[in-house]
C-alpha cells in the first residue's frame, strides 16, 4: 500500500511518500502563492524521490495544511491540528504534547497515546512566536535564520523583551541594539520571549510528557533550550526532520483510510457471498 | 449545504440579514408606520407593538469600517459596539424613531451614552435591568416597564393600554410558538433546515411587522412540517452557544465542515424564544418582567442563574440528540469569557465535547474557523 | 450544602499560605519604614501596620475557626465593623499580589486554566486564587455585580467552584440610575445583606452600634475631605505616594469608622496642613500637574510614577481614588442611616461611582478637578479591565477640550507590564507633554 500526505503551508509546502508504513520519501518546497501549485510541486518531489512517476501510484492522498482545500489531488483533507498531533505521535510513540510553530500560526496539541487529539490552542490572530516573527526580528539584526537559531546558546545575560506584540517587540530589539547589548544576548531574549507565549499555550492544553516541537522553528535550538527551561521539562527530538511531521500524519491517516476502506469491502463482499 | 427549502419565506428571511431596512420594513415606514429600536433581547418589545410601533432589533450590519465609533470609544471595545454606533454616527440609523437600551453590558451601555450626545433620535431610553433574578428584582423590572409604558405615551401622543398589551403579547407568543415549532423540526434525525437558515429566520423576526413575519414564518413551518426531506450528510450535531450573532455566514462556515447547528443558546436564538408570556397573568407588566427575567433562558450576566443557564444547555442537548458544543463570543465579551469557562467546566464534567472560539462581528475569518471546526469533528472522532 | 470540616480546614491551611506572605511583606514593610524618621513614612507604616492587623485578625479566625466574612468596600462595610466581623476582600490578593514577584507567573497561570485574557487582571486574578485554593475560604461571603461584568462574572464563577460552593454567598443588586427609587432599591438590599450575614454567622446587628460606626465614618469623611483640599495648593504638598490610595484603605477597607482610623486622617490633615503653609511641594520643581484618572498601576508602580516626577516634574495632584466627594449619613434612624449607607455605595465609592452607570461623572469629575486642583493634564491610563471607562473615552477627551486641558488616553495593565510595558508608557507620556508644550 503506497500513500501520500501534503502538508500546505504559508511558507512551505511538505509532502510524504509512505509505503507499507514507512515514509520512503518527503519534500520540502517554498510555498509559490498558488497552493495547488505547491501542493502539485512538493508532491511531484516526493513521488520522484520514492521512485514513483505519478499520482496514481499512490492509492489515497490527504491533503492538510492552510492550503489544504486546493490540493486538488487529494482524496481528502484534514485538519492541520489533526496532523500534526498524529504525524508527531506517530513519529515517536511517547509524544503526548505537540508544539507546533509554522510560518504564520503557531499551535499546542495535547494526544493520547493513538495520536488522537485531546485538546488543541492556536495561535493564528498574529505573527508573534511563527516564521513570520523570526523573519521579521533576523532582518532587524542583519543575520540569517540559521544564526538567530544557534547564536543565542552563548548568551550570558538574556535581555528581557517584555512586548508580547511582534511589532512592539522589534522597537524593543532596536533599543537593545543601540544599548550595545551583545547580539546573543537579544538573541536568547527573542526566543525567551517566545517560548514565554508558547508556554502559556502548552499550559492552556495541559502540559504531558513527551513534549515535542514540530514545524518550521522547530529546528531552533536557542528556542528549544529556551522552552525547556520554562516548562521545566526536556523536549524530546523527533527522528525524522521536524517540519514535516504534518505531512506524515497526513500519510499516516491516508494509510488508515485505506485499510478500512478495505476492511469495509471486505465484510460486503462476505455478506454477498 | 445545499438548502432543502423551497419557501419564498425563506429567502425573504435571508435578505433581511444582509441589510437594515428590508422591504416589509420600508412599506412599513412608507405607510407612515413607525420603528423603534432595541438594543438587546430583555427590551420587551410587546409595549412596542402595543404602542402600534414596529420593534427592531439593533445591528451593525453593513458596516465597513468603525471609525467614527473610534472616536467615541476604543479598540478594546466590542467589535458589535463599535460597528452598530458607527452606523448611528453615519445616519444609518435614522430611519428610527426612537431606540431602548437596557445597561445589558459594559460596552452596549455605552452606546446610550454616546447616542444621547451625537445623535438625533427623538426618543432614547435605558431601562435599567437587574443582574439578579429574584423576586424584588423582577419587580423592579416590572416597574421599569410600566414606566417605559408611561414615557412612550406623551412623547408619541398613544395610549398604550393594558388591552393593548395583551394583545401585543399574544402576538408576540404566537411569534415564539411558531419559532419553537420551527426548532422541533431539528430534533429529527434530519433536520430539514440547517442552523445558518435557521439564524436567519430567527434575526429576520426581530426586523420586520409582527403580523407579517408570523405570516411568513407559518408558511414556512407548513411546509417543513410536511416535508420527509432532511440534511444527512453532517458529520455531527452541534449545539451552538454564545452572544449577539446575528450573521448566518459564521454558522455557514461552521456547517461547511459538516457540523449541522441543530440548536443553541444564541440572543438571536432560544435565548429570544424559548417558553411564552403567561396569557393569564393578572397584569400585563408583572407577566412580561417573569418571563423576560426568569422564564426564559437568561443571559450569561445575571448572577444566580448559571446553574438554570447550563441544565438548559444540558436538556438542549439530550432533546436534539447533540454531539457536540461550540461556544463562540466576541472579543473583549467580559461576560461570555466568564460564561465559556463555566459552561466549559460543567460540560467537561459531564463528558460533553466542548469548543471554544472567539470572533469578530464583521470579520468572520473563515480560513480560521473551518480550521478549528474541522479539527474538532475529527476530535470527537466524526 | 454547605461545606463540610474536612474541606474547610485543607482549603484554610493552602489558602491562608499566600495569606501569611503577604502579610510578611507588609510587616517587611512596616519593619522598614520604622526606621525612617520622616512623619510621612511614618504615617505610611501606619497604613501598613493597620493592614497587618488585619492580616492577622482573619488569619486567627481561620485557625480559631471563627466567622469572617468576604466583603466590599462599597457594601456598608460599616455593618462588617458594627458587628465586629473581621473581614477581606477577594480581590486584596491581587492588588497584594501586583507587587510580589509572582504575579506574573500567577497571570500565567490563570490563562492555563482557561479564565481568558482580555478581562480585569485583578477579576481573574480573583477568580484564580479560588480555582487554585489560594485564598482562604471565609464564612459566608458578600458578592459584587458592580461596576463592571467583569465583577459578575467573577463572584458567579466563584459560587460555581466545586469547593467554594459551599459558601452562603449573597449579593446586592445594583439600580442603574441615581434617583430615589435607585436609593431605596439599593438600601433595601442592604438590609437584606445584613439578614444574611445575621443568618450566616450568628452575629447581629445592633443599630446603636452601627450609628456609633457611622458617625465616626462621617467623620473620617470629612477629615478626608478637609485633605483633599489642601492637595489643591500650588505646589501640592504630596503625589502619587501619599493620598487618595491610603485614604480609600484607612476609611473603607481596615479602618472603616474605627478611631483608629480617624486619628490617621488626623494626622494626615495635620502634616499636609504644615507642609501647605511652608509651601513645600512633594517635589522641589513642580512643572506639570496631572489628574491620573484610575488606580495606580500597581503591578509595576515604581517603574512610573517617581520617572514622572524626576524626568518632567510631573506630580499627580489627583488620582481616581483620592476624589470622591462624601457626603454625611444622617444617622438618625435606621432608614436614614441605610439610605444613606445605599448613596455613599452607589454614587460616592470610587471608581464605582463612575463605571457603574451612565457616563456623565466621567466627565464631570473631570471638569471638578481640573478646576479645582489647576490641573494641566487628565490621563485616562485605561486599565484593561475598564471597558465602560474607555468606552467613554470620547466623552472624557470632550471634557477635556472644552477646557483646553490635554489628554492622554494610555491603555495598559494595571497589573501585566507585559501589556503596555513601563517603557512603552514613558514614550507616549514623553511624546504627549511634549507635543503639547508641558513641562
Amino acid at each position: 500500500m503506497i500513500v501520500g500526505g501534503c502538508d500546505i503551508g504559508s511558507a512551505t509546502g511538505k509532502a510524504v511518500v509512505m509505503k507499507d508504513g514507512q515514509v520512503v520519501s518527503f519534500s520540502i518546497t517554498p510555498s509559490a502563492v498558488k497552493p495547488d501549485v505547491t501542493a502539485r510541486k512538493a508532491m511531484d518531489e516526493a513521488l520522484q524521490k520514492a521512485g514513483l512517476s505519478k499520482l496514481e501510484d499512490l492509492d489515497y492522498v490527504v491533503g492538510t495544511g492552510y492550503g489544504r482545500l486546493k490540493v486538488d489531488f487529494a482524496n481528502e483533507n484534514i485538519s492541520e491540528i489533526t496532523c500534526h498531533a498524529r504525524g508527531a505521535q506517530w513519529l515517536l510513540p511517547t509524544v503526548r504534547t505537540v508544539v507546533d510553530i509554522g510560518g504564520q500560526d503557531c499551535k499546542v496539541m495535547s494526544v493520547t497515546e493513538k495520536g488522537k487529539v485531546l485538546e488543541f490552542v492556536m495561535n493564528d490572530k498574529c505573527a508573534a512566536g511563527t516564521g513570520k516573527f523570526y523573519e521579521a526580528m533576523a532582518r532587524t539584526l542583519h543575520i540569517s535564520l540559521e544564526q538567530l537559531s544557534t547564536l543565542g546558546l552563548d548568551a550570558r545575560k538574556p535581555a528581557v523583551i517584555s512586548s508580547q506584540c511582534s511589532v512592539f517587540a522589534e522597537s524593543e530589539v532596536i533599543t537593545l541594539i543601540n544599548e550595545d547589548v551583545d547580539l546573543a544576548d537579544i538573541i536568547a531574549g527573542l526566543n525567551n520571549s517566545v517560548a514565554g507565549r508558547l508556554s502559556g499555550m502548552v499550559g492552556r492544553v495541559g502540559l504531558v510528557e513527551d513534549v515535542v516541537l514540530t514545524g518550521g522553528c522547530a529546528k531552533n535550538e536557542t528556542l528549544a533550550k529556551a522552552l525547556e527551561q520554562r516548562l521545566k521539562v526536556k523536549i524530546k527530538k523527533l527522528p525524522m526532520d521536524p517540519q514535516i511531521a504534518g505531512a506524515v500524519g497526513a500519510a499516516v491517516i491516508a494509510a488508515e483510510k485505506v485499510a478500512q476502506k478495505a476492511q469495509v469491502d471486505s465484510v460486503a463482499a462476505k455478506s454477498h457471498s | 449545504m445545499a438548502t432543502k427549502i423551497k419557501s419564498r419565506a425563506l429567502q425573504e428571511f435571508q435578505e433581511a440579514t444582509q441589510c437594515l431596512v428590508n422591504p416589509a420594513l420600508q412599506k412599513w415606514k412608507d405607510q407612515g408606520g413607525r420603528v423603534i429600536g432595541c438594543y438587546c433581547s430583555y427590551v420587551p418589545v410587546e409595549v412596542i407593538t402595543a404602542a402600534g410601533f414596529v420593534p427592531f432589533r439593533m445591528r451593525g450590519t453593513g458596516s465597513t469600517g468603525t471609525d467614527l465609533a473610534d472616536t467615541c470609544v476604543s479598540s478594546i471595545n466590542c467589535s458589535f459596539v463599535r460597528h452598530s454606533l458607527d452606523l448611528g454616527l453615519r445616519g444609518e440609523y435614522s430611519f428610527l424613531d426612537g431606540v431602548l437600551w437596557v445597561n445589558s453590558c459594559d460596552h452596549v451601555r455605552r452606546i446610550y451614552d454616546h447616542w444621547k450626545r451625537k445623535i438625533d433620535t427623538s426618543y432614547l431610553r435605558l431601562l435599567a435591568l437587574p443582574k439578579k433574578n429574584e423576586q424584588a428584582q423582577i419587580d423592579w423590572y416590572r416597574d421599569e416597564i410600566r414606566f417605559l409604558r408611561e414615557s412612550m405615551g406623551p412623547h408619541f401622543g398613544v395610549w398604550i393600554s393594558d388591552d393593548r398589551l395583551w394583545d401585543a403579547i399574544k402576538l408576540h407568543n404566537q411569534t415564539r410558538r411558531l419559532q419553537r415549532q420551527l426548532y422541533e423540526l431539528k430534533k429529527r434525525k434530519n433536520p430539514p433546515i440547517t442552523g445558518a437558515e435557521t439564524l436567519a429566520v430567527m434575526v429576520a423576526g426581530t426586523a420586520m411587522p409582527p403580523e407579517y413575519y408570523n405570516g411568513l414564518l407559518k408558511e414556512l413551518v407548513d411546509e417543513l412540517s410536511q416535508s420527509k426531506d432532511g440534511h444527512a450528510d453532517h458529520r455531527a450535531r452541534i449545539m451552538l452557544i454564545g452572544g449577539i450573532l446575528d450573521d448566518p455566514a459564521y454558522i455557514e462556515v461552521i456547517e461547511s465542515q459538516g457540523a449541522l447547528v441543530v440548536t443553541d443558546s444564541l440572543c438571536f436564538g432560544t435565548r429570544n424564544m424559548w417558553g411564552e408570556v403567561d396569557e393569564k397573568a393578572g397584569d400585563p407588566f408583572t407577566a412580561l418582567a417573569q418571563y423576560y427575567l426568569y422564564d426564559r433562558p437568561q443571559c450569561a450576566r445575571i448572577f444566580g442563574d448559571q446553574p438554570r443557564r447550563s441544565a438548559f444547555i444540558k436538556e438542549m442537548i439530550r432533546q436534539f440528540d447533540v454531539d457536540g458544543v461550540i461556544a463562540e463570543r466576541l472579543v473583549m465579551c467580559d461576560n461570555w469569557t466568564g460564561e465559556q469557562f463555566m459552561t466549559g467546566e460543567d460540560l467537561k464534567e459531564a463528558g460533553i465535547p466542548y469548543i471554544r472560539l472567539d470572533r469578530d462581528y464583521v470579520n468572520i475569518g473563515a480560513g480560521q474557523l473551518r480550521t478549528r471546526v474541522q479539527a474538532f469533528l475529527e476530535m470527537m472522532g466524526r | 450544602m454547605a461545606m463540610d470540616k474536612e474541606t474547610r480546614r485543607a482549603l484554610m491551611v493552602k489558602g491562608l499560605e499566600r495569606y501569611r506572605k503577604e502579610r510578611d511583606f507588609f510587616k517587611f514593610l512596616s519593619d522598614t519604614l520604622a526606621l525612617m524618621p520622616d512623619e510621612e513614612m511614618q504615617l505610611s507604616k501606619e497604613v501598613t501596620d493597620i493592614t497587618v492587623d488585619r492580616y492577622d485578625t482573619i488569619i486567627r479566625c481561620a485557625e480559631e475557626d471563627k466567622p469572617f466574612v468576604a466583603g466590599y468596600f462599597n457594601a456598608a462595610p460599616e455593618v462588617y465593623t458594627a458587628m465586629d466581623l473581621p473581614w477581606y476582600l477577594i480581590m486584596q490578593t491581587p492588588f497584594l499580589a501586583a507587587s510580589a514577584p509572582y504575579l506574573m507567573e500567577d497571570v500565567d497561570a490563570a490563562e492555563a486554566m482557561g479564565l481568558g485574557t482580555d478581562w480585569c487582571t485583578a477579576c481573574r486574578l480573583s477568580l484564580y486564587y479560588i480555582e487554585a485554593g489560594l485564598s482562604p475560604p471565609p464564612t459566608c461571603m458578600i458578592g459584587l455585580l458592580h461596576p463592571c461584568d467583569a465583577a459578575t462574572m467573577l463572584h458567579q464563577a466563584v459560587v460555581r467552584n466545586e469547593k467554594w460552593r459551599g459558601i452562603p454567598m449573597f449579593c446586592t443588586d445594583p439600580p442603574y440610575f441615581e434617583d430615589q427609587r435607585g436609593i431605596d432599591y439599593f438600601a433595601n438590599e442592604l438590609k437584606k445583606m445584613v439578614a444574611f450575614i445575621e443568618e450566616n454567622t450568628g452575629r447581629k446587628l445592633d443599630l446603636d452600634r452601627l450609628r456609633e460606626v457611622v458617625k465616626e465614618s462621617n467623620k473620617q469623611y470629612e477629615l478626608w475631605a478637609e485633605y483633599a483640599q489642601l492637595r489643591r495648593a500650588v505646589p501640592c504638598p504630596q503625589g502619587w505616594g501619599m493620598g487618595g490610595p491610603q485614604c480609600f484603605a484607612v476609611s473603607q477597607i481596615f479602618q472603616v469608622g474605627q478611631p483608629r482610623g480617624t486619628d490617621w486622617f488626623r494626622r494626615l490633615v495635620s502634616i499636609t496642613e504644615k507642609k501647605v503653609k511652608e509651601g513645600r511641594g512633594v517635589i522641589p520643581k513642580e512643572k506639570i500637574r496631572y489628574f491620573w484618572f484610575d488606580l495606580l498601576p500597581f503591578g509595576w508602580c515604581f517603574e512610573l510614577m517617581p520617572w514622572l516626577e524626576q524626568e518632567w516634574g510631573a506630580v499627580m495632584v489627583m488620582e481616581m481614588f483620592g476624589f470622591t466627594p462624601y457626603t454625611p449619613v444622617d444617622t438618625r434612624n435606621e432608614d436614614t442611616i441605610f439610605k444613606g449607607l445605599a448613596k455613599r455605595n452607589l454614587y460616592e465609592s470610587p471608581m464605582v461611582r463612575q463605571a457603574r452607570g451612565i457616563a456623565d461623572y466621567f466627565a464631570s469629575d473631570i471638569a471638578r478637578v481640573v478646576k479645582d486642583y489647576k490641573v494641566d493634564c487628565v490621563i485616562w491610563p485605561g486599565h484593561m479591565g475598564h471597558k465602560d471607562g474607555s468606552a467613554s473615552t470620547g466623552i472624557m477627551r470632550e471634557i477635556c477640550n472644552e477646557l483646553k486641558v490635554p489628554y492622554l488616553h494610555i491603555g495598559l495593565d494595571l497589573f501585566d507590564r507585559r501589556y503596555t510595558t513601563p517603557e512603552e508608557c514613558k514614550d507616549k507620556l514623553s511624546k504627549f507633554f511634549g507635543a503639547m508644550g508641558l513641562g
